[in-house]
């Protein structure tokens, strides 16, 4: 009999199953479509939102802000999958054609399908820096749709999941692209312009000062403070745009986030402006952001101290101003065939107590084939942190004995600009591969960078 | 036995309603899924006409991220340069082997998706990957925008891509006598094959560096390299090798080339290289 029980229990059980089953599972959807349906909906949204402005659509690309700049695209899309497309990435800023696709993966996505402008940001053989090699700009090219929002349509990137805008295009736009290429002079900096350049910002109370440094490979700023004991910084991605510059991550000063910084051509200065006083100025500056005691150790009374600027050493140094290359060419170009400056040697405290800059002449390979000495005294102007170098005579020997010569004419020009009667700032220079320190005319474009010998 | 009846006539009646338990009413409509034939362009059309139609193969020119590495940067071709990409691949690998192997050859042991990628391909070692072959399945050739149709290097280093990976589809229908190859050249094989030098490779008995990576590529490359070049540029190859040693290895791995083609489809190679090499001529010349 239990065997017959338990054939009961199974039956009554399967009949419950049965009956249940016929229950109505119809669950209340959230939705009025199925998912399917909400899918397509929105890739249509997409595509009509993107075909219904007149002018297309503008974004500015940071790829990464924390190593590069952001690259102006404007898009135009057509029926037929067709979109016309122009970059700022190079000086090429004319339209091409290509094709797109609203494409369907974990979401709605834009994709750029074959090449145009955007993917000149996602060669794996075309990078800036070594550290970007195999990864081009880091630019994608494949975008996420997340809606809409004040009229702008809201992307994230497909690999960095990066916040992408589309903003309405203008006509206007378009025919202003060009001019974002042509602030990047603006922003790399003329050598006509003084020679110093910082980041100045003010809360509307206190002024901040950063030297400010600027790469336009990478199209990156770096911006370190020059007060002592701080290390704040400002590090940025700079976009071009005809009026000035467009910075991610932006400036922040006091509460405000400061971005949109506007060209004056007047000053070379670049300034965003917020509420309240509240500024951020990329601008130039006549005397170095840090005056340093440097200059001490060339006055009387202290060892003998020797520099050189020396002609296959810190001739390729950064730091040489374009006025003291521009002198140097000039005197090389005015000595016979083969022959070239292969020295500028300011001499400090010698053992007797003199000081001269000695000119040293070499042949193609650097033979040396004459020298001349200007000597002079130094003083100092304690306030301004500079040293004065007064002439005195004109020698081709050292010798005691030596006669004075009349100064030599080819050499005017150069030497006038070491006898700066306003004086030079003598700093130490970093980021050089070897030690180095420069000296700088003061109200003068003239910097010249030099190597130490003790 | 009452029980067993009672049992059948339960058993039929949970069975009865088991079954309508799930009936419903509604009948079915048309898909919701879009399945409107997206729009073809006159590109879609010609490569329908070349590759899809005759040989079943499909080309993906548009950019998808399910065919690449995604952690590569990469992007597609550029549009205009998609079909003289295609013609050289079409005339110089298709035709040839069409021509010597019968008009079902490639139809039948094929790539039934050829994708193409417009830039470079580079690796962290600083070199470029010229293309891949997934599983026999599928083939993808990059830097589709550099090829130029008129200079005879960029077409056959674009064509050594395809003609490389096929010789390994070639391989996985019919395997070569991967014995009696791994016994001409056994020590000469490394991992680290991109810090020698094709010359240096050559002088080991190597036809190219990237044959020195396993006999596996060292067999497609062998055999690639023999299309890719004509008959002159080959031999000025192995002529070029001073020493006497590597030389008769490369022609050792030659004569298993030679042989594998002839046992395993009957092709005489010697013919396929001599069309491989009319092919290429015609297309360079702009023929």
């Amino acid at each position: 009999m239990k065997l017959k029980n338990i054939i009961n229990y199974l039956l009554v059980a399967f009949l419950t199953i049965g009956v249940g089953s016929c229950n109505n599972n119809d669950e209340d959807s959230k939705f009025d479509q199925t998912p399917t349906q909400r899918l397509q909906a929105r890739q249509k949204e997409l595509n009509d939102l993107l075909l219904s402005s007149e002018f297309g659509w503008k974004a500015v690309y940071f790829t990464d802000n924390t190593q590069l700049g952001g690259y102006t695209h404007l898009f135009k899309f057509k029926n037929g999958g067709l979109v016309d497309m122009a970059s700022d990435f190079d000086s090429d800023t004319a339209t091409s054609n290509s094709e797109y696709q609203i494409q369907l993966g974990s979401t709605v996505s834009l994709v750029f399908t074959t090449k145009n402008r955007i993917h000149l940001l996602s060669d794996s053989d075309n990078y800036p820096t070594d550290a970007l090699e195999g990864k081009g700009y880091k630019g994608d090219f494949q975008f996420l749709y997340y809606g809409q929002e004040n009229g702008e349509i809201i992307f994230k990137t497909n690999r960095a999941f990066i916040e992408l805008h589309f903003v309405k295009a203008t006509a206007q736009d378009w025919a202003d692209l060009p001019k974002n290429i042509d602030m990047i002079a603006n922003v790399i900096g003329a050598p006509t312009r003084p020679l110093f350049r910082l980041l100045e910002t003010n809360d509307g109370t206190t002024i901040h000062q950063f030297d400010f440094n600027f790469s336009d490979i990478t199209r990156f700023a770096t911006a370190n403070s020059v007060e002592s004991g701080s290390s704040m910084s400002y590090n940025m991605g700079i976009a071009y745009t005809p009026t000035g510059i467009i910075v991610d991550p932006a400036v922040k000063v006091g509460n405000q986030k400061l971005t949109n910084f506007i060209y004056d051509d007047a000053t070379g200065a670049f300034t965003a402006t917020g509420t309240n006083n509240v500024t951020a100025t990329i601008k130039y500056s006549d005397s170095p952001l840090m005056l340093t005691d440097d200059y001490k150790m060339l006055l009387a009374g202290n060892p003998n101290n020797v520099y050189a600027y020396i002609y296959n050493l810190t001739n390729t140094a950064s730091t040489n101003s374009l006025l003291f290359k521009t002198t140097l060419n000039d005197l090389n170009a005015s000595l016979p065939t083969g022959a070239q400056l292969t020295r500028i040697q300011p001499w400090f405290n010698n053992a007797n107590g003199s000081n001269y800059i000695e000119y040293r002449f070499g042949n193609a390979s650097g033979a040396t084939i004459a020298r001349y000495y200007h000597y002079f005294t130094v003083t100092e102007d304690a306030q301004k942190k500079v040293i004065i170098l007064n002439p005195l005579q004109w020698k081709t020997s050292t010798l005691s004995t030596a006669p004075s010569i009349t100064a030599p004419v080819f050499l005017k020009e150069l030497d006038d600009q070491l006898m700066n009667p306003q004086g030079l700032y003598f700093i130490e220079q970093g980021g050089l591969p070897y030690p180095a320190y420069t000296f700088t005319g003061v109200n003068s474009n003239f910097r010249m960078t030099v190597y130490p010998f003790q | 036995m009452k029980f067993i009846q009672l049992y059948k006539k339960a058993l039929l009646i949970s069975t009865l309603v088991l079954l309508s338990a799930c009936s419903s009413e509604e009948s079915l409509t048309a898909s919701i899924l879009d399945t409107t034939k997206p729009q073809q362009s006159e590109l879609d059309v010609w490569i329908g006409q070349i590759y899809l139609t005759p040989y079943n193969i499909e080309v993906l020119y548009k950019w998808n991220q399910n065919l690449v590495d995604g952690n590569r940067y990469l992007y597609p071709p550029t549009q205009t340069k998609i079909k003289p990409a295609l013609e050289i691949v079409q005339r110089i690998w298709l035709n040839t082997y069409t021509t010597i192997g019968g008009s079902k050859f490639v139809k039948l042991i094929a790539p039934r998706q050829l994708v193409l990628v417009g830039g470079v391909n580079l690796n962290s070692t600083g070199t470029k990957t010229l293309g891949e072959a997934e599983g026999g399945q599928r083939i993808t050739l990059f830097e589709t925008d550099y090829v130029d149709k008129t200079d005879r290097e960029s077409v056959k280093q674009f064509i050594h891509t395809i003609q490389h990976e096929y010789i390994h589809i070639l391989n996985q229908h019919k395997p070569f006598d991967e014995k009696s190859f791994a016994k001409i050249t056994p020590t000469g094989y490394t991992a680290n094959w991109y810090e020698t030098k094709d010359a240096e490779a050559n002088e080991e008995g190597f036809i190219t560096a990237y044959a020195k990576s396993n006999i596996i590529e060292d067999f497609a490359e062998m055999a690639s390299m023999m299309l890719v070049n004509s008959k002159d540029e080959y031999e000025a190859i192995i002529a070029g090798i001073t020493n006497p040693k590597a030389q008769s290895d490369i022609r050792a791995k030659e004569a298993l080339v030679v042989k594998y083609f002839k046992e395993a489809f009957n092709i005489d190679f010697y013919k396929l290289r001599a069309e491989a090499e009319k092919n290429t001529a015609d297309v360079i010349a702009g023929n």
